[in-house]
């Protein structure tokens, strides 16, 4: 007898075929949709607190339908864009710098642990007494979140290189500012994608972070808005859609770590 | 002058550094004398830890002797030396064109202009075809042929080899000992070379010269008269096999004398 498979099971077949990454990936969030639903209305997780996946799709249909989200979205991801942007902008040339001058490192190594042990939310407080509660203070609060970790990841990269192939250069009489660039820069390359991996990561958080404390608007200030009023639908949309954010920010940095792949064999799958 | 007539010429070059662990001062390599004339093809032979390779970083200038001196033919343009390195010295970030223009970039060649002349050397060690490649796609063997491209490319009067065939296997390294001295003959260059395989330093050279460990130092200088170009069979010779010996019983001599612990190796 011949196996006939239905219509369906050959589709779901084809469409793993074509992209794996895509098809288990989007089955991961399908599948947890489906469950976050059934355990919702079979009453496994209380609704009333955790929300279900319909009421929430009811809740983005009325917010973006009469536009009321789009400013907490727009104030948010300018927040995180500017102090995400200025932490690279410093954090990855310090790194570098720190890194590769030895007395660079001396100065800025205690400086840097002490400051990174500090839990940036402590020192909200004090930022919104420098810069009030506007964009600026969320601003520093992102900035100071992912700046940390591109700056330690960046200089950690530097301080990998291989001896040896700094040694190339110095070999064949190349200067060091030649090392630098041929060497240093394109070995630290992985590092700083992972710093730039982590640190989008805080930022994000210090953007929920910064918005809870005080804002009127963001995100995470419409988050905490009703929550106070026990919307757990919005509540969940706010979350939900910080979770896209982060989903389509790894892809962007995906694009860019895919351009090493040429001579980074070991990360093909 | 005879120095005229040399590629290198090192006297009195000494080195010794303080071990970081027990804090002594510790005699790496004890007063080596070596001329190397223009052409030849020069082995450094010894047992791990005689200071041969500490000696082949010191005429590259990579690391400071503590004494001694060293004169390297002078050259109308580029380097007087250039070294080919053990084994991962090349980067992977690179493509093989680029790997083998590296030493004309630090030498302030234009990138492309590198790249131009380079090209030659790829298809002088039996790379045509590779120059777009990464080094993970090569075996050890081709990555060596580019390690060696990339020092025949800047054109210097000495090419020092750092146990270049050490990371190959066998049937490998001997193809590649017959390929090197293939385009020594070719490129016309002076070679000194280490290793510590009595074999290849008899194969290859005009003379071996052998050394002993702690402190480092030469103990013999021994001519090898085979007649050129050699091909490999000349490994199954009775004359060969006289001068393998030789050279054995000189190292083998050494254990008795000092200590060893990684005698074996």
């Amino acid at each position: 007898m011949i196996a006939v498979r239905s219509a369906p099971v050959q589709l779901i077949a084809r469409l793993r075929a074509g992209n794996e990454r895509v098809f288990y990936g989007v089955a991961g969030f399908v599948g947890l949709i489906v469950f976050w639903e059934v355990a919702a209305n079979t009453g496994i997780f209380r609704k009333s607190l955790v929300s279900a996946p319909s009421s929430v799709w009811k809740a983005a249909l009325t917010d973006f339908g009469n536009g009321s989200i789009w400013p907490h979205i727009a104030a948010s991801t300018g927040e995180f864009a500017v102090g995400f942007l200025v932490s690279l902008a410093i954090g990855i040339p310090l790194g570098l710098a720190i890194g590769w001058f030895r007395r660079v490192d001396y100065f800025f190594n205690g400086l840097l642990a002490g400051f990174n042990a500090t839990p940036n939310v402590a020192l909200i407080p004090l930022i919104i007494l420098m810069a009030g509660i506007g964009f600026e203070s969320k601003v520093i609060v992102v900035f100071l979140s992912a700046f940390f970790a591109v700056v330690v990841t960046t200089f950690t990269g530097v301080q990998s290189i291989a001896r040896r192939h700094l040694e190339i250069t110095r070999s064949f009489g190349g200067s060091r500012w030649l090392a630098f660039r041929t060497v240093a820069l394109p070995s630290t390359i992985p590092y700083i994608l992972s710093g730039i991996r982590i640190g989008a990561g805080r930022a994000l958080v210090g953007v929920v972070s910064a918005e809870f404390i005080s804002a009127n608007q963001g995100l995470g200030f419409y988050i905490g808005f009703f929550g106070v009023f026990l919307d757990t639908a919005r509540v969940m949309l706010g979350i939900v859609l910080f979770g896209i954010f982060g989903v389509v920010l790894g892809e962007l940095i995906r694009v860019v770590e895919h351009r090493y792949d040429v001579w980074r064999p070991e990360l093909h799958r | 002058m005879r120095t005229e007539h040399l590629a290198l010429s090192a006297r009195g070059v000494k080195m010794q550094y303080r071990d970081r662990g027990t804090g002594n001062v510790l005699l790496a390599i004890d007063n080596i004398d070596l001329d190397v004339p223009d052409g030849a093809f020069v082995s450094l032979l010894g047992p791990s830890g005689c200071g041969k390779s500490t000696f082949l970083k010191i005429v590259n200038g990579l690391l400071p002797a503590t004494a001694g001196e060293i004169k390297l033919h002078r050259v109308a343009k580029g380097r007087e030396d250039a070294m080919v390195f053990q084994d991962a010295a090349l980067f992977p970030w690179y493509s093989v064109l680029d790997n083998v223009a590296y030493g004309l970039v630090c030498a302030g060649v234009p990138r492309g202009e590198a790249r131009k002349r380079a090209a030659p050397f790829i298809d002088l060690v039996g790379l045509k075809g590779f120059d777009e490649k990464y080094p993970y796609q090569l075996s050890g063997g081709m990555q060596q042929r580019a390690n060696l491209a990339r020092a025949l490319a800047v054109d210097s009067a000495i090419l020092l080899m750092d146990e270049p065939f050490a990371a190959l296997d066998a049937q490998t390294r001997e193809v590649m000992q017959a390929e090197l001295l293939r385009i020594w003959n070719a490129a016309k260059k002076t070679v000194l070379f280490v290793t510590h395989q009595i074999d290849e330093a008899v194969y290859l050279s005009d003379r071996v010269v052998v050394m002993a460990a702690r402190p480092g130092r030469v103990i013999a200088d021994i001519q090898i008269d085979l007649r050129r170009p050699r091909d490999l069979s000349v490994k199954r010779t009775p004359e060969f096999a006289v001068y393998e010996e030789q050279i054995w019983r000189l190292i083998a001599g050494q254990y008795g004398k000092t200590p060893q612990p990684d005698a074996a190796s």
